[in-house]
Formats: structure tokens, C-alpha cells, sequence
């Protein structure tokens, strides 16, 4: 009887919960579906087969499912058929996306329906309908913000009409920091791969005060055209993603491509990480999916800090410092100065002190005397409102040049001609073609230029590992420091006429000045090491400055600088220089340099140059 | 959805799901106004990275910030505690009467887009109303919102969603 009972529950059971046999040819092609490549994140392993960027063993059902997407998918559609009662933990519950793929691909009609609650009840609140790029620009005073960053928001169905997007969630991938390195071995880590990367799912408001307001970025938000559909299947796999670590490394596996990958799996037709095979900056995100033809239109969030720099920008002198006396103490808006003012001047002036306050409040704890007076400045913009503000929408930055940069240039250094050949791996310097690029900013990353002299004299001209310039200019209200980082091997003069090559690493710090609508004057105090093998010492540190005039105009942006670096030895090295770019295209610039050394060491050298940039990718 | 609010704030000791209701500890409810900024990164080169630091968040309890609610949600399943981290957004737009945080606020408390322009008017004639002073709380903002749709005859009927 036992047995016979034994036997009938096997019967009965055996249908029911099992996967669907399949041969293993239809096994193998499915399998190597692009769809279930990309769903697993696998790419092909430098030996040859499969390895999922995914670095968690969590996400993979198969023991060695990140190396066998084959493997990984016989054990997903074994677990699909695990019993309902497993409710949240059922692999339908944690891998929607891949349920539904198979289920359509097997038309698996005879699955079980487990009880997804929390799924269910997370993929409501979100209710994807369509989705969003979104790219923080750049901030002139922090370069490193220059490689910018992208996420994607997730909108509900009415987000356009209703205009709420700010109810709408980002999706964010970064590097997921533990405990308290410090702040070296934090930037270290988080550059070498030290860390793992990780999708978050936050409120855009969140994001947006993180970017506007902390690191004072400009937003711009890149409509997608993907269906609600499209959209939902993205959303399922982000699921999946949960708490998931994937290898992270900022150059190439960053948030850049693992957004790409995400909207391939919203539209399996797209083919966008294949282009990107050596590093990732998210401009290129944006030019990617711009060029697949999925941006549907394109919107601009200015930074605070833009906002209040447009709202001080029509205030004469006396005004601005009405601004700084209002913010200061709000006693001053019954001050006769102050009420002097036509009614429509004291709303542009409370309407900058209040965003001048909060704008000094960003990143501080709340502070009960800073909170009372901005709570006087609303309640003084509540009686005499402000007009709405507007602000010129700056270029796109993705129209903005190429990263990589090729150089060809022909010149003289006294009487001897030379070519110069260089290659510049990322990004901008301060004469570079402009659009898309606040004026005063600098971040080069690797750069080898190599020369050749008449009668095939070749040398090493220089070679910079990173140089980074960020001029921003000071005004009434705000007081931002200008400074300068660089390191490398370059040419200086030396004994005997002749050009020496030496290590250096030299830094500087001063302020920069607003001389006219495209013009920057700045001035900075610099140090500088060096190694010069005509020195006695082994490393000589000098003291100096560089100073100049920055001019965007009709041709492109021109430079004249003076600089001078008196070494503790004795030598004192000066230069005069002069660069003006005239911007032929989008990816094609021609230089002009001429340039006056002056050395203790030499005579005094003229060189004239004239470079062709192609900006090239 | 006030009752359900009170109710819970004056319950004793829960031990459902409700233990984590607005006011709890894990809950943001009742930020203050110009209360400052979280998320400031705290590492150099925080921005290169994108890194996040404590736990990776996902969704929901950072929606309704910490606060667990079965309260009923106006709003596509957005509650209007979403408001809670959109304080000074919105007292800057309530003082200006117009601006996104406002909109968003008018939809949340489920106002139809054509009393949306009225919803803004009204609030920013009342905003001294609405809010009274510089270390206001969320939920007080919202309670004396209340107060002011009551007396307007056309947003009356937002007054007490049900």
C-alpha cells in the first residue's frame, strides 16, 4: 500500500516539477543568445569561453554558472520549476527577467506561479513606464568631475504631464565603499578595482541635490525612447541586480557601460557596449545612445550654484553687496539702502542673498541662526517674488570634442626646424576647441609628444601624466580658489643652448578674475621639484607664478601667459608665451604657439610651432 | 490616511509591521526645514568613483523614507512622504508660488491639473500660514497645508483625501 502510495506521488509529482527536457543543441543556441549573454553580464574570457562580470556567487544558480551560460541556464530552468511554495525566494521571484525570457523562448505554459509579494509590491512602487539618461556635467573647480558620471531615472507613466519627476527613482551604479579607508587608499581602491560596483535604486531628488546642490554640476536629462515595455523588461533585471557585486573598475567596467548593458537588455535590438572596448567616459555613453537613435529630447537643470551666479548677474556693484549685507543679517531688508531700491531690484536682491545662503549651507548640519535667516529671506520673497528665472541652455556637452587627441605640428626652436608629433589620450586643455567646455578648465591625461629635428633628430619632447588646470573666476559673492597640478617629463633649457629633459611635478594656487564677458585673467603662486641633470642637486624645488589672460574668441580660445620658477640653486627660468586655436570643425583645431624662454643656464630661445589637432575619439 | 497616521504614532509597543510606522527611528519623517544635507561625500574623489557608502539602497524604504506605510497612497504609489526630503525645495517654491517641488506637492496630495494653478496660488498667498516658522517639521507643513485647502471652497474637497 506504501510503495503503491510512494509510486503514485512520484507520478504525480514527476510532470509537475520538472523542467521540460531539452536536447542539448536547443540548449546550447539558447544559451548563446545575446539575450541571455547579456542578462548574465558575460563577455568572452581572454582564454577563450565565458566570464561573467558579475562577481557574486548569489546571482548564478549553477555552481559554475559565471563561466557556463549554458550551465547557469539548464539550472534556472530547473529552479523555475521549484515548488510555488517558496514564495519570495522562488528563482521566479528573484530572476523575473529571465523567468520571462525563458517562458517565452520554451513557451513554458506549465510553470508554477509562486507568490512574488515582494517583488510584486517593489515593481508597483516603481511602475516603470519610460526612462531617462541622466548626465551630471562637469565642474569647473573639480576636474575629476570632468569624466562626469551617468544614471538612468526610471519615470511613472504620467511623470511628463504631471511634471514629477522628482518622485520618479534613479538607477545608480557605483563603487560600493565599506568602512573607513581613508582617503588615499579610497581613491586608490576605488580606481584599481578595490571596490565592488553595485546598483542602487534611490529617489532622484536624492541624486539631484547631490549634484546641484553638494558638487554644484549641471544636470542634463536625456528623454529615451523606450516603450513601456521596454522599460518594464529593464526594470526586471535590475531586480535581479539587487544587492549584486559586479567587478568595478573606473576606467572601463564603471557605470558608464553597465547602463549601456541595461538598456540592451531593455531592447535586445541595440548593440552599445560592443563600441566600447578600451574605456568607457560617459560623454560617450551619451553620444552611444544618442547615435542608436534613442533620445527623444533633451533637458537642462542648471547647478545652485549656476542659478545664483544668473540671479547676481544683472546686479550692479551696490546691489551685490546689498546681497551680502541682506544675507548676513536680514535686519538689513528695513535698512534705508536696502528699501532705497525699486521694488523689482529688492526681489533680485533677497532672491540671490537667500540663494547665496543656501548655497554657504550646503554639506553643513543644520544651523538654527543660517536656517532663521533663510526663513526670513523666503518669507521677504513671499511678499515681493522674484521672476522666474531663466537660463541659456550651455552646449550639449556630448557635441563637445573627442577625448583623444592626435597632434601634428611643424615648427622652428631658433634657427632649427623640427616636427612634433603627439598623442593625448584624454581630455582638454584651456585652448581646446570650446563648445561644450566651461572656459578655465584643464584635465590631460597622458600625453607624449615626440619631436623630430632636422637631419632625423629624434627626442622625447614630453610626456605629461596628468595635468590639471581649474581657473574659476571670483566674483562679489563668491570667492572660489583657482590651482593647477602637473607631472611628467619635459624639455627646459640648459647648458650649451641645449634642451634637457627632466622630471617634474609642480602645483600652483591664486585666484582668476572675470575681465570681460569671454575673457579670464588669473594669477597663481606655484612650487615646483625637479630632477635636471645639469643641477648639482638630485631634486631642486623652485618658487614662482604663472599669470595670463584667457580670451574665448571668433577663432577660438587664446591664451598669453607669463611664468616663472626661481630655483633654490640659483637658476631662474622664465617663459612668455602665446596660444591661439582657431576651432576648423567639430574634431579638428589648428594651433598656433610661439613661446620666449629665458635661463640662467642659456640664451634666450623663440620657438614658433604651428599644430593640427584632430580630436579623434 | 491622517486617522491611520495618528492612530499609529499613538500606538504602544506593535510587534506588526507597523512598528516601523512615521516617526520611528529607521523613518526620515518630519525632516526640518533647512535641515542639512545628507549624502555629503565624505572621501575626496567621492565623485569619480560614484561610490556609495553605508548600504546600497533599493527603492521603497528610501521612497518613503525609512518609513514603512500602509497608509493609503494617493499617488501612483508615491505617499506624500516623498515631500519629506523636498522641505526646502518646496518652501522655496510655496514663497515664489510656482516651481517643480510645488507641482509635485499639489500632485501628491492628489489635486486635479486643472486646481493645480490654483492649488500654487493659494498656498503661496498662505505660505506664512503654512510655514509658520524656520525649524517647522515636515509633518507640520502638511497638517497646516491641510488647514488652508479646508477654507479655499475649490481645493476644500483635497482637504481630506480618503
Amino acid at each position: 500500500m506504501l510503495k503503491r502510495l510512494a509510486y503514485l506521488a512520484l507520478c504525480a509529482c514527476a510532470p509537475l516539477h520538472a523542467a521540460p527536457s531539452m536536447d542539448e543543441s536547443r540548449l546550447q543556441a539558447l544559451a548563446a543568445d545575446p539575450y541571455w549573454i547579456a542578462l548574465g553580464h558575460y563577455e568572452t574570457g581572454k582564454l577563450g569561453g565565458w566570464r561573467s562580470y558579475v562577481d557574486d556567487d548569489r546571482f548564478f544558480l549553477a555552481q559554475d554558472g559565471a563561466h557556463h551560460p549554458d550551465r547557469e541556464l539548464a539550472a534556472t530552468l530547473e529552479a523555475l520549476y521549484a515548488p510555488a511554495s517558496k514564495g519570495d525566494q522562488h528563482a521566479q521571484c528573484v530572476y523575473p527577467a529571465r523567468t520571462r525570457w525563458l517562458r517565452e523562448q520554451l513557451q513554458l505554459s506549465d510553470l508554477p506561479s509562486p507568490d512574488c509579494a515582494e517583488y510584486k509590491r517593489w515593481f508597483e512602487d516603481v511602475s516603470p513606464h519610460s526612462a531617462v539618461l541622466i548626465f551630471p556635467a562637469a565642474y569647473l573647480n573639480s576636474p575629476s568631475s570632468m569624466f562626469g558620471h551617468t544614471l538612468l531615472r526610471i519615470d511613472q507613466a504620467d511623470v511628463q504631464s504631471n511634471e514629477t519627476a522628482l518622485l520618479s527613482y534613479a538607477v545608480n551604479f557605483g563603487a560600493y565603499i565599506e568602512g573607513n579607508d581613508n582617503s588615499i587608499l579610497y581613491a586608490w581602491k576605488g580606481l584599481m578595482g578595490g571596490y565592488p560596483g553595485l546598483f542602487a535604486f534611490v529617489p532622484y531628488q536624492e541624486k539631484l541635490s547631490e549634484y546641484r546642490s553638494l558638487e554644484n554640476r549641471d544636470l542634463w536629462e536625456y528623454r529615451l525612447n523606450l516603450t513601456p515595455e521596454e522599460t518594464g523588461r529593464m526594470v526586471e533585471h535590475i531586480w535581479e541586480l539587487k544587492q549584486i557585486r559586479f567587478d568595478y573598475f573606473f576606467f572601463d567596467e564603471n557605470c558608464s557601460y553597465r547602463l549601456l548593458e541595461l538598456l540592451q537588455v531593455a531592447r535586445p535590438s541595440l548593440d552599445l557596449t560592443s563600441h566600447f572596448p578600451l574605456t568607457a567616459i560617459p560623454t560617450d555613453t551619451v553620444k552611444a545612445v544618442k547615435k542608436a537613435g534613442l533620445v527623444e529630447r533633451v533637458d537642462y537643470r542648471p547647478s545652485r550654484e549656476r542659478e545664483l551666479l544668473a540671479r547676481a548677474e544683472p546686479l550692479d556693484k551696490a546691489e551685490q553687496q546689498q546681497v551680502l549685507a541682506v544675507a548676513a543679517d536680514t535686519g538689513k531688508l528695513q535698512s534705508p539702502e536696502f528699501t532705497a531700491l525699486p521694488k523689482p531690484r529688492q526681489a533680485l536682491v533677497q532672491d540671490a542673498a537667500y540663494r547665496l545662503e543656501r548655497y554657504r549651507a550646503t554639506g553643513q548640519e543644520r544651523d538654527a541662526d543660517q536656517a532663521r535667516r533663510s526663513f526670513e529671506l523666503l518669507r521677504a520673497i513671499n511678499r515681493n517674488p522674484p521672476p522666474p528665472l531663466e537660463i541659456e541652455r550651455p552646449g550639449l556637452p556630448e557635441d563637445g570634442h573627442e577625448s583623444r587627441t592626435w597632434q601634428l605640428g611643424v615648427g622652428t626652436r631658433e634657427d632649427r626646424a623640427f616636427a612634433e608629433y603627439g598623442l593625448r589620450m584624454a581630455y582638454h586643455d584651456l585652448n581646446d576647441n570650446a563648445y561644450g567646455f566651461p572656459l578655465g578648465a584643464q584635465i590631460e591625461i597622458l600625453q607624449l609628444k615626440l619631436r623630430q629635428y632636422e637631419g632625423n633628430d629624434w627626442q622625447v619632447q614630453r610626456l605629461d601624466l596628468a595635468t590639471i588646470r581649474s581657473l574659476t573666476p571670483r566674483n562679489d559673492l563668491l570667492k572660489p580658489w583657482s590651482w593647477q597640478v602637473s607631472g611628467g617629463l619635459e624639455r627646459v633649457p640648459g647648458k650649451h643652448d641645449d634642451e634637457v629633459l627632466v622630471s617634474h611635478v609642480n602645483g600652483g594656487a591664486g585666484g582668476t578674475w572675470k575681465l570681460g564677458d569671454d575673457m579670464l585673467g588669473f594669477a597663481l603662486g606655484t612650487v615646483r621639484v625637479e630632477h635636471h641633470n645639469d643641477f648639482a642637486q638630485f631634486i631642486a624645488p623652485a618658487a614662482g607664478f604663472n599669470t595670463g589672460v584667457l580670451w574665448r574668441n571668433g577663432l577660438g580660445n587664446l591664451s598669453v601667459e607669463a611664468k616663472g620658477d626661481y630655483f633654490t640653486n640659483g637658476e631662474v627660468r622664465r617663459s612668455l608665451s602665446l596660444n591661439q586655436q582657431w576651432e576648423l570643425s567639430d574634431s579638428l583645431g589648428l594651433r598656433l604657439s610661439a613661446k620666449r624662454e629665458f635661463s640662467q643656464l642659456a640664451t634666450a630661445q623663440n620657438e614658433v610651432m604651428l599644430e593640427l589637432k584632430w580630436y579623434n575619439y | 490616511m491622517k486617522r491611520i497616521l495618528l492612530g499609529t504614532l499613538f500606538t504602544a509597543v506593535s510587534i506588526n509591521a507597523m512598528a516601523q510606522a512615521p516617526g520611528g527611528p529607521d523613518c526620515g519623517w518630519g525632516n526640518m526645514l533647512f535641515e542639512g544635507q545628507r549624502g555629503t561625500p565624505a572621501h575626496f574623489l567621492a565623485s569619480t568613483t560614484n561610490g556609495t557608502s553605508g548600504n546600497a539602497t533599493f527603492g521603497m524604504t528610501s521612497g518613503t523614507n525609512g518609513c514603512s506605510t500602509n497608509a493609503a497612497l494617493t499617488y501612483g504609489g508615491k505617499s506624500w512622504f516623498a515631500m519629506n526630503g523636498m522641505m526646502n525645495e518646496l518652501s522655496e517654491d510655496m514663497a515664489k508660488g510656482q516651481g517643480e517641488a510645488l507641482t509635485t506637492y499639489a500632485v501628491v496630495l492628489g489635486v486635479a491639473p486643472e486646481d493645480r494653478a490654483h492649488f500654487a496660488a493659494v498656498t503661496h498667498q498662505h505660505f506664512q500660514d503654512i510655514f509658520k516658522t524656520a525649524d517647522i517639521t515636515a509633518e507640520d507643513v502638511h497638517n497646516n497645508t491641510l488647514a488652508v485647502l479646508k477654507s479655499d471652497a475649490r481645493l476644500a474637497k483635497y482637504a481630506t483625501p480618503a
